[in-house]
């Protein structure tokens, strides 16, 4: 196999993972607004507060923004400032994205690590009112580390198969 | 070692200058007399560093050295917490001073460690009454359908629901906003948090249930106990031995000057003719949240105690 | 030292280009490293921190405001607002001076504002002919003002924050001049820049138009008199108010206008992820970041410096509006509020400023911080909706800052601008 092609098949599949990924958060933010607005029917209709819509809501909120953020890595999305990398040029330009992506993949390894030592010292604590552990609903931010490992590394890899770096366009938008 | 190891980092919700805050500030000026000032003690107070939950869990990862925090985010992680928050199980503020000097206190100090956490001591936290933005309440009919702001604790909320309220979990920082547009109607606390939230100028009723009285309580984080040498270790237990009595000084001056503060900003305090609707209808809470062996024998053992 | 470095890390990796949410992190991870505090305690404050229950009404607002540009409702008031404001140049941009204004004070949130009017008005500005980075100028700076008018939960935290003796009430109504004065101050930027980029000038259509242009945007104002109403008459919370906003838009769109289908709100709720979880991530790094530099006292060590400086009233209030300022670029508001208030308070009152007058400079000079670089939560969700860079935006705003500046002297150094009227009450 050689350099090239291993690349598009990390490409093949890394699209198609953060497709998925969207889409879970996607389901993820529609499932958040009919639990608080099941919320407010609870206390203004029923006049009985379902106890456990907050708590359920924030949850799928770690788990919905930890799954977009690992996409962004993938589609690129994620704000940042590109004034001096456009003032520096096509070649140079280059070493600074490959910088700007080990630093991405390097922050998702820590996720990784510190997230499963998170998720493993609050197994035993119950979130009140849903009656799960609380590393669940922090279980989203290793599964998303890993995931920006993966990203990042495919878009390192990316780089260096090329000569120097061309505008990408924005895909939030497409 | 880049860390200044003489300094211990204590989180507190409660703002600068609330008895918490000040107690714990006193416990550092002890310890560095103990220590001949090896060891101080530094208060983030206000909830800079966040929620009582999240720094919580913070400390018991070591990256706090020391807590101030309710019961309540406790309830979720040991189990003996929940006694303590049990409604009307103290008679008086003198039967809970007494219970968590002595051996009860010393068993709940105790049960954290397995978590990461080391119990210091107990602060008072006086007895937590219903305040709502209606009418005085005299009995539970009075609270048929009242949507009352409680933590978040599943204890609490079969508190409210026990009565006939609606209990509705929210953030503190919600509570206020919430009682003047009406999202809510009443909230329950103690006198100085009644005050210092401000939530009188919209809730204006305080009807003086008492029905919970679970003391607050300062923990260490085990990591930080083991690095710290025995000698250390039984400065710093008796530092916040001595901020005890220190405290319940300045929370018994601190509830009758919110007290007389609030009645003449003319919020309507009410006593409750007869307590005994509530007890009962709170009772079988008990049976709910008193799941283990040791828990009852805990009620028993406070139960038993003589004032 | 770790201060150094925390606030050193986080500028040479902006800009190196990384991300401005690893930044964060990476200076937070970097500086907790540092400090000899776990790992895992960054990525506690992270989650906490994207995990807040007022923090929702983000990803609702703007998935509501995304519906509605889809289905059409937007355009319905679009129509509306240029027949009835269209007419100076730059109309638009008044209107949503105004709308902001008037949703910043309901929901009392700047990000959720700038969620909600960037997403409904910022596509059909640039569909009329507005630049992107004039829709995000002005969107982000006029949802500062919502800070100022009532209620603003910033608000309570200060009271909370100054011990005893403000009262919440006195600061609602302290808040309500200066909010109107910057309003106002941001419209009259807004027209001057929109004359000077030659913007479209609207006429009005006739009175039979207007009607019908009120006819069809009918569902499109209902929706801001439940959002409105619902917050005012106690039935949800802002936050709430938001994930209502959605369903209504839904059922609109899907049953009166029958404009949007399944795979419409499906592929709305995919674009309001993206541009979310870019922005929460963000908060939830931001977080991190100000524990940090909560935990190393920065705030109080640049604080400390006031008094070293002078004990003028007009030098002490322009250095702590300075610190502010500095402050607010890298901290968010609420922490700031907490730590800056018992420092800060004692020195104004000292110089003669009144409790309730430095909650109203506090509260707008951390609403400035909301919407500068290198951190600003508000620049950035207003960037992320109008879909164009940071520094785009930025670099076209300074009119806009200038404006708030203005404003902030204005209300610093005239206390009767935010006392008159409690004191009037007061009487
Ligand atoms: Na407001
Ligand atoms: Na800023």
């Amino acid at each position: 196999m050689t350099d090239r092609s291993l690349i598009e098949s990390l490409s093949v599949v890394t699209r198609r993972g953060a497709d998925l990924l969207l889409a879970i958060g996607a389901a993820g933010l529609i499932l958040m607004t009919a639990i608080v607005g099941w919320q407010v029917f609870g206390r203004y209709v029923l006049n009985s507060s379902p106890s456990w819509s907050e708590q359920a809501a924030l949850t799928l909120m770690i788990w919905y923004v930890s799954f977009g953020a690992a996409a962004g890595v993938r589609e690129g999305f994620h704000i940042r400032i590109v004034a001096f990398e456009a003032a520096l040029g096509p070649v140079r330009a280059r070493y600074m994205r490959i910088f700007s992506d080990t630093v991405v993949g390097v922050c998702g390894l820590c996720m990784l690590i510190g997230g499963s030592i998170l998720v493993s010292k609050t197994w035993s604590h119950v979130i009140p009112s849903l009656g799960i552990p609380r590393g669940l609903a922090y279980l989203g931010l290793p599964i998303a580390g890993a995931l920006i490992i993966l990203f990042a590394l495919e878009r390192v890899l990316e780089t260096l198969a090329k000569r120097h770096l061309e505008d990408e366009e924005d895909p939030r938008w497409s | 070692e880049a860390r200044p190891t003489n300094i211990l980092r204590s989180n507190d919700t409660h703002p600068y200058g609330y008895p918490t805050v000040e107690a714990v500030e006193e416990l550092g000026r002890q310890l560095s007399r103990l220590t001949d000032g090896r060891l101080s003690v530094k208060v983030y107070a206000g909830g800079q560093l966040g929620s009582e939950r999240d720094t919580l869990e913070i400390t018991t990862f070591g990256g706090l050295d020391m807590n101030r925090v309710n019961l309540a985010p406790l309830n979720s992680i040991e189990k003996m917490t929940i006694v303590p928050s049990l409604p009307f199980l103290f008679r008086s503020q003198e039967h809970l001073r007494q219970a968590m000097d002595g051996a009860p206190g010393e068993v709940i100090l105790n049960s954290l460690e397995p978590h990461g956490l080391i119990g210091l001591c107990f602060y008072d936290s006086g007895a937590r009454s219903f305040y709502n933005t209606k009418q005085p309440i005299n009995s539970p009919d009075d609270m048929k359908g009242m949507k009352i702001r409680v933590q978040n604790s599943d204890l609490y909320v079969s508190m409210i629901r026990a009565l006939g309220a609606d209990a509705t979990p929210m953030s503190l920082g919600e509570v206020y906003q919430s009682l003047v547009q009406g999202v809510i109607d009443g909230a329950e606390n103690n006198w100085p948090s009644y005050d210092s939230g401000r939530h009188y100028e919209a809730a204006p009723y305080y009807s003086l249930t008492g029905h919970v009285m679970a003391p607050e309580i300062l923990v260490m984080s085990v990591a930080r106990w083991e690095a710290l040498k025995p000698s250390d270790r039984e400065a710093v237990r008796e530092a916040a031995r001595l901020s005890v009595p220190y405290m319940r000084e300045r929370w018994d001056k601190r509830v009758s000057a919110s007290r007389v503060k609030l009645l003449a900003e003319g919020v309507q305090a009410n006593e409750i003719p007869d307590l005994a609707p509530f007890v009962e209808a709170m009772r079988p809470v008990w049976n709910q949240f008193l799941t283990t062996e040791d828990q009852r024998q805990l009620v028993t053992q406070i139960e038993e105690m003589a004032p | 030292m770790e201060l150094t470095l925390l606030v050193l890390s986080l500028l040479v990796l902006l800009a190196a280009g990384v991300p401005v949410a690893f930044s964060l992190l990476s200076a937070a991870l970097l500086t907790f490293w540092a400090l000899g505090i776990p790992m895992v305690a960054v990525f506690q404050r992270v989650a906490a921190g994207m995990s807040v229950f007022t923090l929702m009404a983000i990803p609702f607002f703007i998935f509501a405001g995304d519906l509605m540009y889809r289905s059409g409702i937007a355009g319905r008031l679009v129509q509306l607002a240029e027949a009835t404001l269209g007419r100076p140049r730059g109309g638009l941009g008044l209107v949503n001076v105004g709308a902001s204004t008037m949703f910043g004070a309901v929901s009392g949130s700047a990000i959720a504002s700038a969620s909600a009017m960037g997403s409904t008005l910022m596509p059909l500005m640039k569909e009329k002919g507005y630049d992107g980075d004039y829709a995000v100028n002005v969107t982000v700076t006029a949802a500062v003002v919502g800070l100022l008018i009532p209620p603003s939960h910033n608000m309570i935290i200060y009271a909370a924050s100054t011990g005893t003796g403000v009262s919440i009430g006195s600061l609602f109504l302290a808040g309500i001049v200066p909010g109107l004065i910057t309003a106002l101050m941001l419209m009259v930027v807004a027209y001057l820049v929109a004359v000077k980029r030659g913007y479209p000038k609207g006429h009005f259509p006739g009175w039979r138009a207007f009607a019908r242009a009120t006819v069809y945007a009918v569902p499109g104002l209902l929706s801001a008199v439940i959002i409105m109403g619902g917050i005012l008459s106690g039935i949800f919370t802002a936050t709430e108010s938001s994930a209502i906003a959605v369903i209504y838009t839904m059922l609109i769109a899907a049953f009166v206008y029958r404009s949007l289908g399944f795979k419409g709100i499906y592929q709305s709720a995919l674009q309001s992820v993206k541009i979310t979880a870019m922005v929460l991530l963000i908060i939830g790094a931001a977080t991190a970041f100000g524990y940090a530099l909560a935990i190393l006292e920065g705030p109080q060590k640049l604080a400390a410096l006031i008094t070293s400086i002078s004990n003028e009233p007009i030098i002490i209030f322009l250095i702590v509006n300075i610190i502010l300022l500095v402050l607010g670029t890298f901290m968010d508001m609420s922490p700031l509020i907490v730590i800056t208030t018992p420092i800060l308070l004692p020195v104004v009152a000292e110089a003669g400023m009144d409790p309730v007058h430095f909650g109203i400079v506090m509260m707008l000079n951390l609403g400035i911080g909301l919407v500068t670089p290198p951190v600003g939560s508000v620049l950035f969700v207003g960037s992320a909706v109008g879909k164009i860079a940071v520094e785009q935006a930025v670099k076209s705003i300074w009119p806009f800052y200038l404006a708030l500046i203005c404003a902030l002297i204005i209300i610093t150094y005239f206390p009767a601008v935010s006392l008159s009227l409690p004191n009037a009450f007061a009487n």
